[in-house]
């Protein structure tokens, strides 16, 4: 009797199972995944055509120092900008693909997988806009009191 | 009643993990749908305030067009209220999105959960609709800078 649960401890712990992916919320995550991969395979294709543009483009061939440094400058800013750019949207892709694959198999821990790298994907762009916005507002101050 | 219960049973619920996972993206993604939803006002007000300014600048891209002063303005305007409706619209599904998945877990309603999945699927649509024009648009730039 003293092993015995009360009510409202398993019913916190039962609220999710109230929740099913039934046929139709199933087709709309399928669906959601499937834009989603083609969202994620769009921006991966632009990265390399913005590598491209960058190593081999028409301003590439500046003879001139400042054209040199220009040119280096440009090629190490897009370098990192695709870097981080291709680490967020490989969370978009993980979320397509495990989640894509969850829901054509019924396996809840590859659907935990991917709704997970959603999580993230969603958190690191907060992240990024949470410091976006404070060098923004750091630099309006400044220029406020300057 | 019978098979009701065992369909049920059949089906995919989403657990314990899956509950927290959804609700910790839930909880980002209404982040940056807030975020997303200010931002845009204030570009759309900055753009309204900016808007006579708006006439010379694109005159210089585009020249000839300071001619015809009243068409460009009204040109400048659609193109404007274009892009703020569409990306308005993709942050609403978002925050749409957010709402609804939180209250369709919080109140056990697998009808709310499932038009939260909705408007993901729609969010992800859009988005992925956005990335292959703009990945369109790349490639044109890529042909022309060859």
């Amino acid at each position: 009797m003293e092993n015995q649960q009360t009510p409202t401890e398993s019913s916190s712990l039962d609220n999710f199972f109230n929740i099913s992916f039934d046929e139709s919320t199933r087709g709309q995550v399928r669906k959601a995944a499937q834009w989603a991969r083609i969202c994620a395979l769009c921006i991966f294709i632009g990265y390399g055509i913005t590598l491209i543009t960058v190593f081999f483009g028409k301003s590439a061939s500046v003879d001139s120092e400042l054209g040199g440094a220009y040119r280096a400058g440009s090629i190490i800013g897009s370098l990192i900008v695709v870097a981080v750019g291709v680490w967020i949207y490989l969370f978009l892709y993980r979320f397509a693909t495990a989640t894509a694959k969850g829901m054509d198999a019924m396996d809840s821990i590859k659907t935990n997988e991917g709704f997970d790298s959603l999580r993230r994907f969603f958190k690191i762009l907060g992240i990024l806009l949470i410091i976006g916005l404070s060098i923004a507002a750091l630099a309006i101050l400044i220029s406020l009191f300057r | 009643m019978e098979d009701k219960q065992q369909d049920s049973f059949f089906q995919m619920h989403l657990d314990y993990d899956g509950g927290r996972i959804l609700n910790e993206t839930v909880r980002w993604s209404r982040f940056l749908s807030i975020v997303g939803i200010i931002g845009l006002s204030i570009c759309l007000l900055a753009f309204i305030i900016a808007s006579k300014y708006l006439i010379p600048a694109v005159s210089r891209l585009v020249p000839g067009i300071e001619d015809m002063e009243n068409v460009a303005g009204a040109l400048i305007m659609v193109v404007i209220l274009i892009f703020g409706a569409v990306f308005g619209f993709l942050v609403y599904m978002l925050y749409r999105f957010s709402v609804l998945t939180r209250k369709g877990i919080e109140h056990q309603d697998q009808t709310i959960f499932a038009e939260g999945m909705k408007c993901l699927k729609i969010y992800f649509l859009v988005s992925g609709i956005i990335a292959v024009l703009s990945l369109l648009s790349n490639v044109l730039s890529l042909t022309k800078l060859f």
